[in-house]
């Protein structure tokens, strides 16, 4: 799993690349935990490049939110498609965050 | 084969043979150059001794030709008388002790016209002078080659020596001078005037020439005569030419030419006179054509440096022994620990670490490594100790975890048929679980004699917390549920509770339906889990369209919906988690809801356990035993009513 971070305006856009499972989630934790620390709360999350998720990823996403929530910012998800979307369909993610069709819409938003 | 050699061996194979070219080196450089340096004091020393040897040989010789020379001019006044050339020899003979015997040898009635022989000759007898009057009948004295010789020449000369049988009778060489008278304006040969020499003095003189032990001097004649020389045999009877034929020695011979010559050279006689080596010094004397010659013999020459050369050469030897034991003891001093070292090491390789290290105290790099060893072993002790207290411990989680997964696959319902008195229904469902301990969890029960509840659900993550979350869920569920709530209300109720403390942000997908196994009616609520498929019997396979209702157990505050549908005979409810549809090949590409569906619609009159079992084959046709990275469960609920199963 890859991040790809890019400054836009005042929100940071992460691009995330590859698999995120119980082996890689702990990496997007770990990004967390450096975006709060740089100050970057409003984050724009691009799951075009997201090829697969699992429970564990899901959960690191939950967490993640929960982080930047407590320090008053918000996680917004871009660019679902396929076998993403559908996850975020069924286990409620889509009603749980917001979530926009493009990164454009979603910094705009 | 490659013999195996130590340290000390090479150390000092490599050291010794070095000293042993450079030893080798100066003894022979010495040897050599000293064996010159002998060489050419050798030459000077005998050219100086010849030198001398000849000159005192000389002034002997010029001595007596100037008392010869002297009496033949005085000799040319004709006013001596008889008795004045008496008294005249006998006197010259007692003033000169060089002078063996003198003779004054007149021409046949010469002085006295009526004398045939006129030749006085006194010469020294016992210490002191005889007299002799030479000529006789028997000895005409003027046929003599010293009366001769001169006469025709007109000049004085040296005979050859020659043993005097007339006069002194010793061996001798005489040299005559002729004398001339003036009569009527003619100038007439008169006589001759003898001075002899005994060659017993020049024998004397040369005898005391010692050279080395074995060396020795020689006179050679005008004509190669040897005249002196420590062979009594050569003396008079041969010649140097003779010799040289009878030794077979051209070289000999082209020596005593250049001698009479009377060259002066410094050479090498090898193996002329005898086999041993020898160096010749060769010299003209100034008077008589005679030539002096000093022979050398090298061995005697080259003792001084071959002996000067076997003591370095000791010395050398010694020296090397000496290096060798010194060498060998310091390699021995050093590989000595090293091997101990060795030793301990492959002791330690072997597993002892309490062995002691050798006691080694010497403050160089041999010290070093026994410290190093020393450090080594201890960390390598505290390391395994270490190790031995980590694994100890993992073993124990691991075999904790072991005990906890038991727990937690025990909690789920596992006795099939379930419910075999029921033949309204038919419920089947497996679990497989993966390596590690995961959160699937399922359950059937009757919420009262009508109602059966069915879930299945998915914890996120893996692990004891996901464990734990997992009977957490389970046991919330069946408790709730019998208090009589529908699924919606049910799974509302749960997720409030479940989502009251989790500061670990885990959560649960659950799909949960109560069906009246009499009528088929089944209500069902879905909190974020992956749709069920529904197989009406003789029908086509569909999915139950998800809620959109989120995951339980992080959003306290929510409601899920409960729907409703009605099964009709046979027909099944297939709920499963990703781990199924997420098993992966060993080409990480992912079984799909796809393949599933895909099976389902190609199977046809399923029942329940056969409708899981066949799912659970296909899977494991896939997956091909790759490593399984999820919970793969399963729960197939029939629906039989009152119809045949």
């Amino acid at each position: 799993m890859e991040f790809t971070n890019t400054k836009n305006g005042n929100a940071l856009v992460v691009k995330v690349t590859g698999r995120m499972d119980a082996i890689t989630a702990p990496e997007f934790d770990g990004q967390c935990k450096n975006w709060i620390e740089t100050g970057d709360t409003k984050v724009v999350v691009d799951l075009s490049e997201l090829e697969y998720i699992s429970s564990a990823g899901l959960r690191s996403i939950l967490a993640a939110a929960k982080k930047l929530k407590g320090a008053k910012g918000e996680m917004l998800f871009a660019g679902l498609s396929g076998m993403v979307e559908e996850v975020f369909n069924v286990s409620g993610f889509a009603a749980m965050f917001s979530i926009y069709k493009t990164i454009d819409e979603a910094l705009a938003g | 084969m490659n013999k195996r050699h130590g340290l000390a061996f090479k150390l000092a194979a490599l050291i010794l043979s070095c000293t042993f070219v450079i030893v080798a080196a100066i003894v022979g450089y010495n040897y050599y150059y000293s064996r010159d340096i002998i060489l050419r004091q050798a030459e000077e020393s005998s050219r100086n001794l010849a030198q001398d040897t000849a000159g005192r040989i000389d002034s002997v010789l010029i001595t007596v030709q100037k008392v010869a020379d002297n009496i033949a001019f005085s000799l040319e006044n004709a006013t001596l008388t008889k008795d004045e050339i008496l008294e005249l020899n006998k006197r010259v003979l007692a003033n000169n002790p060089e002078i063996y015997g003198m003779a004054i040898a007149f021409e046949p009635y010469f002085l006295e016209a009526d004398k045939l022989f006129f030749a006085p000759y006194y010469y020294k007898s016992g210490g002191r002078i005889a007299f002799s009057m030479l000529g006789n009948p028997a000895y005409r004295y003027f046929y003599m080659d010293w009366y001769q010789i001169p006469k025709e020449l007109e000049r004085p000369v040296w005979t050859e020596p020659y043993h005097d049988d007339g006069g002194g009778g010793v061996l001798m060489a005489t040299y005559s001078v002729p004398f001339f008278r003036t009569i009527g304006g003619e100038r007439v040969f008169a006589g001759v005037v003898t001075a002899d020499i005994s060659l017993d003095w020049l024998e004397e003189m040369l005898e005391r020439i010692r050279v080395y032990n074995t060396g020795f001097a020689f006179l050679l004649s005008r004509q190669g005569t040897f005249i002196a020389h420590p062979d009594p045999t050569l003396v008079i009877n041969q010649t140097v030419f003779t010799l040289a034929e009878e030794l077979d020695s051209p070289r000999l011979r082209s020596i005593g030419q250049k001698m009479l010559a009377g060259e002066n050279s410094f050479v090498p006689m090898d193996g002329i006179f005898n086999d041993a080596e020898q160096y010749l010094f060769y010299t003209g004397l100034k008077h008589g054509g005679w030539s002096l010659g000093i022979l050398f013999p090298k061995n005697e020459m080259m003792a001084d440096v071959q002996r000067l050369s076997n003591i370095m050469t000791l010395i050398g030897i010694a020296g090397f022994i000496i290096l060798a034991l010194l060498i060998i003891y310091i390699a021995r001093k050093i590989t000595n620990p090293l091997g101990k070292l060795s030793d301990s090491a492959l002791e330690i390789a072997s597993g002892n670490l309490d062995i002691m290290l050798p006691e080694i105290t010497s403050s160089d790099e041999v010290g070093d490594l026994t410290n190093s060893f020393r450090v080594m072993k201890t960390s390598l002790k505290e390391y395994i100790e270490n190790l031995t207290t980590t694994t100890a411990a993992k073993e124990r989680i691991e075999s904790e975890l072991r005990i906890a997964h038991d727990i937690q696959m025990s909690i789920l319902p596992k006795l099939f048929p379930a419910f075999p008195e029921r033949p309204e229904f038919d419920v089947f469902a497996s679990i497989e679980p993966a390596k590690e301990v995961g959160g699937d969890l399922y359950d059937f029960f009757f919420v009262d004699d009508t109602h059966f509840c069915f879930l299945l659900g998915d914890v996120s993550g893996k692990g004891v917390p996901a464990a734990f979350f997992m009977a957490v869920t389970k046991t919330l569920l069946k408790v709730v549920c019998e208090k009589g709530l529908d699924p919606g209300q049910v799974l509302t109720k749960v997720n409030s509770d479940l989502a009251a403390e989790n500061d670990s942000c885990m959560f649960v997908t659950l799909f949960l339906a109560i069906m009246d196994i009499e009528t088929g009616e089944t209500q069902y609520a879905n909190a974020g889990h992956n749709p069920p498929i529904y197989l009406p019997c003789g029908g086509k396979p569909e999915w139950i369209p998800p809620l959109g209702e989120p995951v339980a157990g992080v959003m306290e505050d929510m409601e899920y919906s409960t729907k409703t549908m009605t099964l009709n005979c046979g027909d099944i409810i297939f709920i499963y988690t990703d781990g199924v549809t997420e098993a992966m090949n060993p080409e990480k590409e992912l079984y799909s809801d796809q393949r599933l569906m895909d099976l389902l619609i190609d199977t046809d009159k399923p029942f329940a356990p056969e409708l899981v079992k066949t799912i659970d084959d296909s899977i494991k046709v896939f997956t091909r035993g790759a490593e399984q990275s999820d919970d793969i469960t399963m729960l197939a609920m029939q629906f039989c009513g009152k119809c045949d199963k």
